[in-house]
C-alpha cells in the first residue's frame, strides 16, 4: 500500500515534467509530496532536518542562479523552486521505499517469477546499501584527515577508490561466507562437498604474510608437548632479500623436507598461479598424507586455490580422510579462500581462527579446541 | 563446488555503483556539467574492471550493471531511459571485451575506449528518441554556429560527432588504464 502510493507519487512527479503547462511540474510535485506524507508522516518529519533543508536550498539556489543567468530571472525562480520540490519528493519517496522494500520483499517477487538466485543477489544489494554508505563515509573521513592539502587530496583519490572497493569486496565475501554457512541452496550450490571429513575441522586463517605458518609451528610444538600424535605437512616460505620466493614442504612425522614451489610470473606459472611446482615436493606431500596414522591430529599447511579446484594435495588428503580418519583436522587457508573452503567442506564441526585478529591467542585457542575434541 | 563470491561481489559492487549513480550522478546531473555522462561512465568502469579482475566469473559484470540500473530507477526522473541504457550498455561492453581479451590491462583499456566512445553516440540517440530529430538537428546547428562564431572551422555534424567520439574513446582508454591500476591496488589490499 505505502509502496504503491510512493511509486504512484514518483510516477506523477516524473510525467508532470512532460506536460505542456508551466505549473504542471509544481502541481505534480505538490501532489506527490501530499500523497507520500499522507501514507507516512514520519518521512515528512525526517525531511525537515536542518542538514537536508540546507542542502536542498543550496542546490536549488545554485541551479536557479544558473538558469537565471542563462534564461532570465523568472525562469531562474521557476527552475530553483522546481528543483527544491523535486528534491523533497525524492527524499520522501526514498524514505518510504527504504522503509517498505527490503531483501525479503525483493526475494519474494523474484521467487514468484522463478528467479530465486537473482532475487537473493538483488536483495543482498539492497541490504548492503546502508553498510556501503557507512563504509563510504568512513573512507571519506579518513581521506580528508590524511590529505593535508587539496592537491594531496586529489593525488590520493585512487587510494580512496581502492579502499572503498576493497571494503565492498570484503562485505561481499562476508555475505558469501554467511550464505555458505547457512547452506543457502540458491546462492551457493555445493552439489557435493569435495572435502568430506569425519572429524572436526579447525581452519587457521589470515592474509598472506600474517604469520599463519609461524603460528602453526607453535601450535604443533604445543600439541606435541601435550602428547598428541601430530602428522601431516607444513609449507614454510622461502625468502630472499625479504621477499617470498617460494615454498618448501616438510613431513611432520619424519622431518623430511623438499622444495615445493618457486615464484615466477603469473603468465608462466602453473595451475593459474604465479608458482612453478616441484614434483619432489608434491611426492613428499603425497607420502606425508599417506602415512598419517588413524586418530592423529592431521595438519595441512596450506590449502590454496589449486586444492579447492580438487587438484594439488586434495586427492591425497581426501584419500587419507577416507582411509585413516584423523581425530582433528587443522587446515591453513588464506582468509579470502575461507568462504570457498566452507562451501566445499562437509565436517562434524568447523571452527575458524584468524591469526591476525586473535594475535597470540590464536595458538592457545587452537590448542584448546583440539583439547576439547579429546575431552 | 559453486563459489558464491562472484555473485555476492557483483551484488555489492553493483550496489556501490548504483549508490554512486544515486549520489554523485544526481549531483552531476543537477550541475548540468557537459561531461557528466563520461564521468559516471569512468566511475562505473572502475567498478566493473575491479569486479571482473577479482571475481572473473562470466556474467558478473552484467549482474552488477542490472543492479546499478535497478537502483538508478529510485532517483527522481530515474525512469528516464538514457542513464539506464548507458549503465546496461557499459556492463555489456566490459563483459564482452573481457571475454574476448581475457583479464588483462588491454581489456580495461579497450573496454574503457569503447564505453566512453559510445557515450556521445548513446546521448545523441537518446535525445533523438526522447526529444525528436528536430531537437537534435537544432542543437547540432546551434553548436556549429557557436563554433563558427568562435572561429573554428565548420565540419558536417557527423564529422563533429566522430571527432567527439574519438576524443571520448581516448579519454576512455586512459580511464581504462587507471581502472586497471586501481583494481591492482584493490587486489593488493585484499592480499590476493
Amino acid at each position: 500500500m505505502r509502496l504503491g502510493f510512493a511509486s504512484a507519487a514518483l510516477f506523477l512527479a516524473c510525467i508532470s515534467v512532460f506536460l505542456p503547462w508551466w505549473w504542471a511540474p509544481f502541481a505534480g510535485c505538490a501532489l506527490a509530496i501530499a500523497a507520500t506524507a499522507w501514507v507516512d508522516r514520519s518521512v515528512l518529519r525526517s525531511a525537515l532536518r536542518l542538514g537536508f533543508v540546507l542542502a536542498a536550498v543550496f542546490a536549488a539556489a545554485v541551479g536557479g542562479s544558473a538558469v537565471a543567468w542563462s534564461s532570465g530571472l523568472v525562469k531562474g525562480f521557476e527552475a530553483g523552486g522546481l528543483l527544491l520540490a523535486r528534491l523533497l519528493v525524492l527524499w520522501l519517496v526514498a524514505g518510504v521505499v527504504s522503509r517498505s522494500v527490503d531483501a525479503d520483499v525483493v526475494l519474494g517477487v523474484f521467487r514468484k517469477l522463478g528467479f530465486e538466485r537473482l532475487g537473493l543477489v538483488f536483495g543482498l544489494a539492497l541490504n548492503a546499501l546502508p553498510r556501503l554508505v557507512v563504509a563510504g563515509r568512513q573512507v571519506w573521513i579518513a581521506h580528508r584527515v590524511r590529505s593535508v592539502s587539496r592537491i594531496e587530496a586529489w593525488k590520493r583519490l585512487p587510494a580512496l577508490a581502492e579502499v572503498l572497493l576493497a571494503h565492498t569486496v570484503r562485505i561481499g565475501d562476508d555475505a558469501a561466507a554467511a550464505a555458505a554457512l547457512r547452506g543457502h541452496s540458491s546462492l551457493v550450490r555445493p552439489p557435493k562437498a569435495i572435502l568430506v571429513c569425519p572429524a572436526p575441522v579447525i581452519v587457521l586463517t589470515g592474509r598472506p604474510g600474517s604469520g599463519k605458518t609461524t603460528a602453526l609451528e607453535r601450535i604443533i610444538d604445543s600439541l606435541v608437548g601435550h602428547g598428541n600424535n601430530v602428522a601431516g605437512l607444513i609449507q614454510p616460505g622461502e625468502f630472499r632479500d625479504g621477499a617470498k620466493v617460494g615454498f618448501s614442504i616438510r613431513d611432520l612425522r619424519t622431518g623430511e623436507e623438499a622444495p615445493l614451489a618457486r615464484r615466477t610470473s603469473r603468465e608462466s606459472g602453473q595451475h593459474g598461479t604465479g608458482f612453478l611446482f616441484d614434483e619432489a615436493g608434491l611426492d613428499l606431500a603425497r607420502q606425508a598424507l599417506a602415512s598419517v596414522p588413524e586418530g592423529a591430529v592431521l595438519v595441512v599447511d596450506e590449502l590454496g586455490p589449486v586444492e579447492l579446484r580438487g587438484k594439488g594435495h586434495m586427492p591425497a588428503l581426501r584419500r587419507t580422510l577416507a582411509l585413516q580418519p584423523p581425530r582433528v583436522l587443522i587446515l591453513v587457508v588464506r582468509r579470502h579462500l575461507v568462504p570457498a573452503l566452507l562451501a566445499a567442506l562437509s565436517a562434524t564441526d568447523a571452527r575458524v581462527v584468524d591469526v591476525e585478529s586473535e594475535g597470540d591467542e590464536a595458538v592457545t585457542k587452537v590448542v584448546a579446541l583440539v583439547g576439547e575434541v579429546e575431552a | 563446488m559453486i563459489d558464491a563470491r562472484p555473485w555476492t561481489a557483483a551484488a555489492l559492487i553493483g550496489a556501490l555503483w548504483g549508490a554512486l549513480e544515486l549520489s554523485v550522478g544526481t549531483a552531476l546531473h543537477l550541475s548540468r556539467l557537459p561531461v557528466r555522462g563520461m564521468v559516471m561512465a569512468a566511475l562505473g568502469l572502475v567498478c566493473l574492471v575491479t569486479l571482473r579482475r577479482l571475481r572473473g566469473r562470466p556474467g558478473a559484470c552484467l549482474l552488477a550493471g542490472a543492479i546499478a540500473a535497478f537502483l538508478k530507477v529510485f532517483t527522481l526522473g530515474g525512469l528516464y531511459p538514457g542513464p539506464l541504457i548507458g549503465i546496461l550498455l557499459e556492463a555489456l561492453v566490459v563483459e564482452v571485451v573481457f571475454d574476448i581479451f581475457g583479464s588483462r590491462r588491454v581489456s580495461a583499456v579497450v573496454g574503457g575506449a569503447v564505453v566512453l566512445g559510445l557515450t556521445p553516440v548513446q546521448m545523441t540517440l537518446t535525445v533523438w528518441v526522447v526529444a525528436g530529430r528536430d531537437t537534435v538537428e537544432a542543437t547540432a546547428r546551434a553548436a556549429l554556429e557557436v563554433l563558427a562564431w568562435l572561429g573554428f572551422p565548420v565540419f558536417p555534424p557527423v564529422a563533429v560527432l566522430g571527432g567527439v567520439v574519438a576524443v571520448a574513446a581516448g579519454i576512455g582508454a586512459l580511464a581504462g588504464w587507471w581502472a586497471w591500476s586501481v583494481s591492482s591496488g584493490v587486489n593488493e589490499r585484499l592480499g590476493q
